[in-house]
């Protein structure tokens, strides 16, 4: 791994130091500027409190739905990235964490503070449930099991929990609150979101240093294995379970609480299909995979694709001239999805945050080519 | 008895040479003068939709209709002088996408006055934004969440070009109450899609207003998923439980399977099928040539819904002739020219007088902001093209309430009326080499208001 | 505390049979009544409905388990390998019935499907001699006898084009998008159908648009005098006539034939035999000299042929539309019910997918649970009792 590399003259000499995120001043200079710079994105936009026009508003939205994807992806990474169990029912447990937490402040009046750590553990709970088959099925039968999530969930939330959820109505949610400050805005939000994101990527960063974070990784590798040298298999698979969902359902409810509107047509298997996608393009088992994963799709179907489009369907017809115009259009979005996500994968199958390490070790060894 | 308007859907569309482009706009469309001259600027139609995703086949004939109008519309002066352009992102029916592309919208550095959307579920997620934002929208859908927000009691800024779904199944409960005669006994069971828009209209309003038009509705709802199969389990409950009307709020191959698994139980003649404005269109006729009822007719035969505007068929609507001699054209297929195209065509004429009024409102067309065209749109009673009035009273309503009840039939051989059996039915080659048989809408009542439905509605029956 | 443990270790198995029982019965108690409500003909319908359409749900998932047994990989594009073998059959059908069938169309179809067959061992075969003579005689024969005009050849002609299409989609797509990957971690493998999936998606819309196409193969059924459907009086034993519509009884049928064909072929033939080696061991495999690449390639173009023909049955049956390839998800409980290496476990899954969903909305009218939720429950139910499937293959694992 990559965190052993330091530039030359770096020594570790203390316990503290070696186990240390950042290793050196810069790293730590650089991570904390960072977040500092992106806490500061609001106040340089047209809508912030001075009204500067530096950045386009488009990007506090665009921030905030990926960092809420980070969060749930992160979730996703915790049980296919470390544990190697794979999940097709993820978007489901956001729907959970999402409508419990709508219904813990509409029906029971709790504020957002409250809600947001009772409806993760909720979650979190049902995400146990859905990991009990992980005792004995394995591998892509364990899909199933996570489908079944996927299938399961909507239904009750659909049919039998129609009184408190509205069916296929969508339900609104509060802004949230603080000392009688409402956190309507979009801006404001920002505050909530970004910080939780960066800490629960922080977090799970932890986790998987941990005891329960190498068992996850010795499940992942060989779980036999695993068992013969003491870890209890079941167990940490429950954890991880429990984590992934955990992560999901705060996803969920931060995605409620923004959009103040919730729809079970937002969590559907089309949903969780891509969570997994952004997982795998990001680089499952890596921190950063998460990040670079969410962000390079976001970027891909918000900005790339729609740049391609125009100029492609004035180019097309002439070249083809027995194209459908109209066919064309509803074609390019998915044809250029698919076809940047194929180069993508023959180019980088094991993710970005991959290359990014391959990247960081090569300029930390420079001039040195190994 | 009521005259039946009828036409020839495709002979018309082949016979209708390109006509020679004149410079003006036929007489018949009367749009507000322009009191400041545009040219030189520039009309964005800001449209997103599901036009990959499985409602694809509804949209394609929208953006068709949509860009066949611009182009009409610029070639004889565009809005008073400016350029209609238009923007069509696509949604792919993810919800993500949807409001990633609404948050791009909204944050143009000019925004938009006026965003176009297609379906029940982006309108009921974008509510609250979108009046946040103080931009309105057109859609031609209609659940009560998304035009008047959750409790029903909150007007978003979205308005709608048809009857709200839950109205319009009002309104055919009073056509079924009202005919006694044909409907004895009258007992709906509701089939349809699951989501938002399939499960729009079966709300504890609409069942206690059938009940008081003396129509039960059945308390179990059946929803098949678009891929169904066979759902024959699914009709034979709801036929068990006593329904001898099944009405469907869905499109496509959705009213079509429901008639055609009818038709295989041998029920053609006991059980009528019901459905929205969507469900009386041309892709619903044509996909019914695959299964037969027992008169050698599509099983689609004999279905009654709303037919909220007026249709292909009635030619004597100038704004209909108009559309079809442009569809002729622009050498759009069968399958293209069906309600969407219509409604693309309608939009973009709603476009030009909307801006026309704005403008000479505020004198210019930067000063045309989201609240300035929330004004025009309420307070303007217009008829784009003549295919339905715009007029939403002064804001009251979200939705246009005029509707009327018409029945699917097919031409006969000689092109004079509805043909009564298979043998006596007109068929016409397709492109792909297929015969088809050519759908015809009936009304069955003039336009009248739909009830108004929403909860605390005014037609609502009191204590339900 | 410890003897109640040791007493549960050593009679594990008769209390684990004693709970099995007890859910049976509880499970039976509960149904029972609701069974007996019923009318007998609806029992009888929905059965013959469920079976019917478990055979549509049996034939996806056979071509998964395919792919499956011979490369690991869980397909998902199969559902958009569906409609795109169901759009070029329509294709060919509708304009060979028509006579325009387009030249350039047959010509590079069988082209193209031509050079694929031949390279599968690598591209520098196209520069034998005798590669090449089989690549022109092939074109030939193919393209020609998709352009001979003729009464009645639009069926033979619509097959053979999906044929050929469905091979050259399997081969192009095992080619170019598997093959590369070998080696590279099956997350990325499994993503690649995902990204697959896009890409068939734009096609099929770039080329046939978004508007849903009743696909009419089984209107020559009429005219063989067999009716549509096929209805059968239940006398008083049942009290209602039976429906089995007689294009899914075809699809059927069909069906039951390719099980039995590729369970012959699994079994007897001695490439079968070899594709069973392969997915056994892929590096023992190659060390006993058989091509593994021939063998993957084949077995992806067998899965997309099967995946033409269960787009051709499910568009005869209702339309093909952009919405087919959701059905496809529909078929992985199949699937996993069945066991992912077995071929008679997709067949076996597919059928009680199929009759679980009919009677569960049978025997819960209204509240929606048949085809979202009781396939999944009863999913839930066979997993923990045979966490291989009904029929999967239970391996003993080592370090």
């Amino acid at each position: 791994m990559s965190a052993n590399i330091r530039p030359s003259g770096v020594f570790d000499t203390s316990y503290a130091q070696d186990i240390a995120l950042n290793r050196t001043r810069f790293d730590r200079l650089l991570a904390n500027g960072l977040f500092v710079l992106l806490l500061l994105i609001p106040l340089l936009t047209l809508e912030g409190p001075f009204g500067l026009n530096i950045l386009p508003q488009l990007w506090i939205g665009t921030i905030m739905r990926i960092a809420i994807f980070v969060i749930a992806v992160q979730g996703l990474n915790i049980l296919v990235g470390y544990t190697g169990q794979i999940s097709l029912g993820h978007a489901a447990f956001m729907a959970v964490g999402a409508y419990s937490s709508a219904i813990m402040a509409r029906h029971l009046g709790m504020s957002f503070w409250l809600a947001l750590p009772l409806s993760a553990l909720f979650t979190g709970a049902v995400g146990l449930i859905f990991g009990l088959p992980s005792l004995r099925v394995k591998g892509f039968y364990l899909v199933m099991a996570t489908l079944a999530a996927q299938f399961i969930i909507p239904w009750l939330l659909r049919y039998p929990l129609e009184p408190l959820t509205n069916g296929s109505r969508p339900l609104d949610v509060p802004a949230p609150t603080l000392f009688g400050l409402s956190f309507a805005s979009t801006g404001a939000m920002y505050y909530i979101i970004i910080p939780l994101s960066v800490f629960l990527c922080l977090a799970a960063r932890n986790i998987t240093r941990t005891r329960v974070g190498r068992a996850f990784v010795s499940i992942r590798d060989n779980d036999l294995a695993a068992e013969l040298l003491g870890i209890n298999v079941f167990a940490y698979k429950l954890q991880a379970f429990f984590l992934s969902a955990l992560y999901a359902g705060i996803a969920g409810c931060l995605m409620a609480f923004d959009t103040n509107n919730i729809t079970l047509d937002s969590f559907l298997l089309d949903s969780s299909i891509t969570m997994l996608a952004m997982l795998v393009i990001g680089g499952a088992g890596y921190p950063l995979g998460p990040l670079f994963g969410v962000a390079f799709v976001n970027l891909l179907t918000q900005n790339i694709i729609p740049a391609l489009v125009v100029p492609v369907r004035d180019f097309v017809p002439r070249v083809l001239p027995f194209i459908n115009t109209v066919n064309l259009y509803a074609a390019l979005s998915p044809l250029l999805f698919g076809l940047a996500l194929m180069v993508f994968l023959i180019v980088a199958p094991r993710g970005l945050a991959h290359r990014w390490e391959i990247f960081k070790i090569a300029w930390k060894i420079r001039p040195f080519s190994h | 008895m009521r005259k039946v308007f009828l036409a020839l859907l495709l002979l018309a569309a082949l016979a209708v040479p390109a006509f020679a482009q004149d410079e003006t706009l036929p007489d018949f469309i009367e749009h507000t003068a322009c009191e400041v001259d545009l040219t030189g600027e520039t009309v964005t139609v800001y449209h997103f939709g599901d036009i990959s995703g499985s409602y694809a086949f509804i949209t394609q004939p929208l953006l068709a209709g949509l860009s066949d109008a611009i182009a009409y519309y610029n070639a004889r002066g565009g809005v008073c002088g400016a350029t209609l352009a238009s923007d069509n992102r696509d949604t792919g029916g993810d919800l993500a996408q949807t409001q990633a592309h609404y948050d791009y919208y909204s944050t143009l550095e000019d925004e938009p006055d006026l965003i176009v959307l297609y379906a029940s579920g982006d309108a009921e997620l974008l509510s609250s934004q979108m009046a946040e934002d103080e931009i309105p929208g057109l859609i031609s859908a209609g659940s009560v969440a998304g035009l008047y927000g959750e409790d029903g009691a909150t007007p978003g800024w979205i308005y709608a070009s048809n009857p709200l779904y839950s109205d319009q199944i009002g309104s055919f409960c009073r056509y079924v109450g009202a005919n006694a005669d044909q409907f004895p006994d009258p007992v709906v069971g509701y089939i349809s899609w699951p989501g938002a828009f399939g499960e729009a209209a079966y709300t504890d309003e609409t069942v206690s207003y059938c009940a008081a038009q003396g129509v039960t509705v059945l308390e179990t709802p059946e929803y098949f998923p678009p891929t169904a199969t066979d759902i024959t389990t699914n009709v034979q409950n709801l036929v068990d439980a006593g329904a001898n009307i099944l009405y469907t709020n869905s499109l496509a191959s959705g009213p079509a399977l429901v008639a055609a698994t009818v038709a295989l139980l041998g029920l053609d003649d006991d059980v009528q099928v019901a459905g929205v404005n969507w469900a009386l269109d041309t892709s619903v006729g044509l996909l019914g040539r695959s299964s037969l009822g027992s008169d050698g007719l599509p099983a689609v035969n004999g279905l009654v819904g709303s037919l909220p505007f007026y249709w292909w068929t009635e030619t004597d609507q100038p704004g209909i002739g108009l559309i079809r001699e442009q569809a002729a054209a622009n050498e759009r297929a069968l399958s293209m020219q069906n309600i969407a195209y219509l409604l693309g065509w309608g939009l973009v004429d709603t476009y030009v007088e909307l801006y026309a009024v704005a403008v000479n409102e505020v004198g210019s067309l930067d000063a045309v902001d989201g609240a300035v065209m929330k004004g025009v749109i309420e307070n303007l009673s217009y008829s784009p093209l003549g295919l339905y009035s715009f007029d939403y009273n002064g804001g009251e309503t979200r939705a246009l309430p005029g509707n009327r009840i018409a029945r699917m039939l097919f031409l006969n051989a000689d092109g004079t009326g509805p043909a009564t059996s298979g043998e006596d039915a007109m068929t016409v080659p397709l492109a792909d080499g297929t015969t088809a048989y050519i759908p015809i809408l009936v009304p069955l009542t003039e336009f009248e208001p739909a009830p108004d439905l929403r909860p605390g509605g005014a037609d609502v029956p009191a204590g339900s | 505390m410890a003897t109640i443990t040791r007493t549960f270790n050593n009679n594990r198995r008769s209390i684990t049979t004693g709970l099995y029982v007890v859910a049976v019965v509880l499970a039976l108690i509960w149904l029972l009544p609701l069974i007996g409500g019923q009318r007998p003909y609806r029992l009888v319908q929905s059965t013959i409905t469920g079976l019917l359409v478990g055979g549509i749900y049996a034939l996806i998932a056979l071509g998964i388990v395919v792919i499956n047994k011979a490369s690991g990989v869980f397909n998902f594009a199969h559902g958009w390998m569906m409609l795109l073998g169901g759009l070029i059959f329509y294709s060919f059908f509708t304009s060979s019935a028509a006579g325009t069938v387009s030249p350039a169309a047959a010509v590079a179809l069988s082209l193209l499907t031509m050079i694929m067959v031949i390279t599968t061992n690598g591209w520098r075969q196209l520069m034998q001699p005798r590669s090449l003579a089989i690549l022109v005689i092939g074109t030939a024969v193919f393209s020609g006898a998709l352009l001979i005009t003729g009464a009645n050849l639009q069926f033979v002609q619509a097959l053979l084009g999906a044929a050929l299409g469905g091979v050259l989609t399997g081969l192009v797509v095992e080619r170019f998008t598997i093959r590369p990957l070998i080696g590279q971690p099956l997350f990325a493998m499994v993503l690649m159908t995902l990204a697959l999936s896009e890409l068939l998606h734009g096609i099929t819309q770039l080329i046939w648009g978004s508007v849903e196409i009743p696909l009419q193969v089984f209107t020559g059924v009429a005219q063989l005098g067999i009716p549509s459907p096929i209805r059968i009086d239940g006398g008083e034993t049942l009290a209602g006539t039976i429906i089995i519509r007689t294009e899914l009884l075809i699809a059927f049928i069909l069906a039951l034939l390719a099980f039995g064909g590729f369970v012959a072929f699994f079994r007897y033939t001695s490439a079968g035999l070899s594709m069973r080696a392969t997915a056994e061991n892929q590096k023992l495999a190659q060390s006993v000299g058989l091509r593994v690449r021939t063998i993957l390639a084949v077995a992806w173009a067998i899965a997309a042929l099967l995946a033409a023909v269960a787009g051709v049955l499910q568009g005869g049956a209702t339309s093909l539309s952009l919405n087919m390839p959701l059905l496809a998800l529909r078929a992985f409980p199949a699937v996993l019910l069945g066991g992912l290496e077995s071929i008679g476990g997709a067949l076996v899954g597919g059928l009680v997918i199929g009759l679980v969903q009919e009677w569960a909305n049978l025997l819960f009218p209204g509240s929606q649970a048949g085809t979202e939720l009781a396939p999944y429950v009863v999913l839930m139910i066979v997993l923990a009792i045979r966490p291989d499937g009904l029929f999967g293959q239970k391996r003993i694992e080592r370090i």
